[in-house]
């Protein structure tokens, strides 16, 4: 590079995307280092006797999961893709709906359903004089934990694969049709291959969620990574070795992170030609054609119909109870500090795509990385490093104070500064994905066009760059909020002292065994998770037009 | 001169090859010259390069006594006073034909500036359709707002990408004809691009044959002899 090479990669937007950059690495640099750091007795303790039951139950948990959502996603897509069966169009977007149901919400509400004195036990008691065996209604097992992940998490698989059927194989798929091949035939031999790197980079997704996890295993009492780190942290008080099985998590996932990559291979997400043809579904015939029906309306019906009628009966039940004044300002908690974290994640995400994008060289294909990176590092991991971080800092603030002798001091762990930029950390890979791709939707003439007409970087970002992209600035605005909203871990372990939002009032409710009461908080998430995902498939459906 | 390229040398990232290899010329003011070449040969890269998109690896660029790029500095595209007509027009599609124009103006106070308006929309014979949007145009008028836009900041220099590419071609012929003209009524210094001989011929002074990142001879075209007899004609 020669020197005014360097001097034009050093603008304002690199700065602004450096300092970015470095407070999103900053938690797993602490995290990473304390890795090497000298072990104590404990950490022995905890290497030999429990880790590897967490290694054990973590993968178990995910390995079947990833299976089952695999099945299940893929098969849903294939048929509302390919065929015309009863009632396809609604389904094609309510089966993302149980995604609006975080599945700490799913697992006590189906443990509600089906534990003693839940309904399905009621009524077989108390109108077929049946008592069941409980442990067939036990939902609080390591398989218990699957079938809640893979009800709640299957729509990222169904999504991503759809989508790709849906712009990118009906050529072949028309083809593999016209020789005559079967339906059972094309799925396997041409379907799954070419959509292959789709599944993958779903799974991924469901993976990442299912490490995230706190509130699933925490109530079921399984031991995984999770629920060990807090546990270590508060119940043993033992920082060090909290923030060492973070480390490992976090080596857990950059293995998976490489395994997709090898999986994947040179394929990424390209669409080989411009011209989306979207397929045409074909007419299923007699009893298949209700046998498709009947699959797509039992997964519906399972993970999402079931539990929300759950939700709203006890929401009607408790409602006098739960709906006082607090509860207004548990909605408003949530909103408030929902959309300034949002706001925060677009200003960043907009401003590091914007300089990868104008400036292309190997040091920004790095940062569109480590970007990215945050979403894959699990909330207990985050927490632990991200309060690691600012107790630190509140330190260096009281010395500062003292050397120069205030009487007051700002305490950073007390304010929600801890919170949000712990949900930056993780969510910005969100927002920066949707704004990444919706630039490279426009292209970059029109931005070298308004440069043409006299106008800087700065100004055409305003002018030119924001106008153009409002629609993906939109759907990364839901989509971000949304994430952060259902969000548990984060803001459990984070949450300033008498601050509480939506999902950790719910959570607290039901640790205390209030079940019932827990309805209300948790239908006002699913309510406003679902009805804003609504709106972006509909903004999405009209940016593909 | 008024328009003096030196030695331009250029790489894409990750190319093997240099793409320009030693390109140079000079230009009068008001003369239209053509770049012709093959696909490939590098005269879109070429056009950016003076435009400022992209940074040689060395050369001079100067445009009128303003040096845009050397060995010790570059100059941003915004500030070169270089005006573009893209291949596709990238045309804001949110933005009317009128807002359009207007983007560039921003230099001149507002009286000037709906004045200038006004007299591009006339020049380009656009202003009944001032209110649409660039989606409601034909090709042709969309090419014409793409000129209009780019040249009513009054630019030093006009370079055009392949303009006639995305128009049918009877509307083609007509409209090289209408772009000399105003050209030539603008004094407006253009270097277009083409792949296209006939194109060539009928609307530039001088035919600038490219091949493998450099010049490979120079011809005047029978319009320049009505023109501009003095430009030396080097073969
Ligand atoms: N952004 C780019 N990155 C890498 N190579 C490029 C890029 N743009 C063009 N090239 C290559 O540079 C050469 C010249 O391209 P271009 O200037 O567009 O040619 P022309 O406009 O004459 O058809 C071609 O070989 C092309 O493949
Ligand atoms: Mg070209």
């Amino acid at each position: 590079m020669n020197w005014h090479a360097v001097k034009r990669q050093l603008n304002g937007w690199a700065i602004l995307s450096f300092l970015a950059i470095l407070l999103i690495v900053l938690p797993g640099i602490v995290v990473l280092v304390e890795l090497f750091a000298p072990v104590n007795d404990n950490w022995q303790h905890i290497q030999e006797y429990l880790l590897p039951r967490y290694v054990r139950n973590t993968l178990f948990i995910m390995v079947a999961t990833g299976v089952l959502t695999t099945v299940i996603g893929t098969s849903l897509a294939w048929f509302v893709t390919v065929y015309d069966f009863p009632f396809r169009r609604f389904f094609k977007w309510a089966l993302i709906l149980p995604l609006a149901i975080p599945p700490y919400i799913g697992a006590y509400t189906y443990h509600g359903i089906l534990n003693y004195t839940g309904v399905i036990q009621t009524t077989l008691r108390n109108q077929f004089g049946i008592t069941v065996d409980q442990s067939y209604f036990n939902i609080m097992s390591i398989q218990g934990t699957v079938f809640i992940f893979t009800l709640f998490l299957y729509p990222y698989i169904y999504t991503i694969t759809r989508a790709f059927l849906h712009n990118q194989s009906s050529s072949m798929i028309e083809n593999a049709r016209i020789l005559g091949r079967g339906s059972w035939d094309i799925f396997f031999t041409v379907v799954i291959p070419i959509s292959r790197v789709a599944i993958i980079g779903g799974v991924s997704l469901v993976l990442m969620e299912v490490l995230n996890d706190y509130g699933v295993v925490k109530y079921f009492g399984i031991q995984t990574f999770s629920t060990a780190i807090f546990s270590t942290w508060f119940g043993m008080k033992d920082t060090s070795s909290a923030l060492k099985l973070a480390g490992t998590l976090m080596i857990l996932v950059i293995a998976i992170l490489t395994m997709e990559r090898l999986v994947r291979g040179r394929k990424q997400f390209s669409y080989a030609s411009t011209k989306v043809k979207p397929l045409k579904p074909r007419p299923l015939q007699g009893w298949h054609r209700y046998a498709v029906f009947a699959y797509v309306s039992l997964v519906f019906a399972i993970a999402f119909v079931i539990p929300f009628t759950q939700l709203t009966a006890w929401t009607f039940l408790t409602f006098d109870t739960v709906f006082t004044e607090e509860f207004w300002q548990l909605v408003w908690n949530t909103v408030r500090v929902a959309f300034t974290a949002t706001v925060i994640i677009l200003l960043f995400a907009l401003i590091i795509a914007n300089y990868t994008r104008l400036f292309p060289s190997n040091m920004t294909r790095v940062i569109s990385k480590v970007t990215t990176l945050g979403y894959s590092i699990p909330g207990a991991a985050i927490a632990i490093a991200v309060i690691t971080l600012f107790l630190w800092l509140d330190d260096k603030v009281l010395d500062l104070a003292r050397a120069l002798d205030l009487s007051q001091t700002f305490v950073f762990r007390t304010t929600l500064i801890m919170l949000i930029f712990a949900y930056v950390i993780r969510f910005l890979a969100i927002g920066y994905n949707s704004i990444e791709s919706g630039f490279e939707k426009v292209g970059k003439s029109f931005t070298e066009a308004s440069r043409m007409l006299g106008w800087n970087t700065v100004q055409t970002f305003f002018r030119v760059d924001i106008p153009m992209i409002k629609g993906a600035i939109m759907s990364a605005f839901i989509l971000v909020f949304i994430d952060i909203m259902k969000e548990l871990p984060l803001t459990l372990f984070l949450q300033p002292f008498n601050f509480s939002t939506l999902a950790t009032q719910a959570f607290k409710y039901v640790s205390d065994e209030k079940i019932h009461e827990a309805a209300l908080a948790s239908i006002v998430i699913v309510l406003m998770s679902g009805l804003l995902i609504f709106v972006s498939h509909k903004v999405l459906d009209k940016e593909a037009d | 001169m008024f328009v003096q390229i030196n030695d331009l040398h250029f790489s894409y990232k990750g190319a093997h090859e240099e793409t320009i290899k030693g390109f140079s010329i000079s230009i009068t003011k008001g003369e239209i010259v053509s770049l012709l070449g093959d696909s490939g040969s590098g005269k879109s890269t070429i056009l950016r390069l003076i435009a400022g998109l992209e940074m040689p690896n060395q050369g001079v660029v100067v445009v009128n006594d303003c040096v845009c790029c050397d060995d010790c500095q570059f100059m941003p595209p915004e500030d070169r006073g270089v005006g573009m007509v893209f291949q596709d027009y990238a045309l804001f599609p949110h933005m009317t034909v009128e807002k359009n124009i207007r983007f560039g103006l921003h230099k001149l106070n507002r009286k000037e500036r709906n004045a200038r308006v006004e007299e591009m929309l006339a020049l380009v014979n656009l202003t009944e359709f001032r209110h649409r949007y660039p989606y409601e145009l034909s090709g042709g008028q969309q090419q014409r707002v793409a000129l209009a836009r780019a040249l009513a900041p009054k630019p030093a220099l006009l370079i055009l990408d392949e303009p006639f590419s995305n128009l049918d071609t009877s509307l083609q012929h007509r409209i090289r004809d209408d772009l000399r003209r105003l050209l030539k009524q603008t004094g407006t210094t253009t270097i277009f691009v083409t792949h296209d001989e006939e194109d060539a011929e009928a609307l530039a002074d001088r035919i600038v044959y490219l091949g493998e990142g450099k010049i490979k001879k120079q011809i005047m075209t029978e319009n320049n002899k009505t023109f501009n007899p003095q430009i030396p004609c080097f073969v």
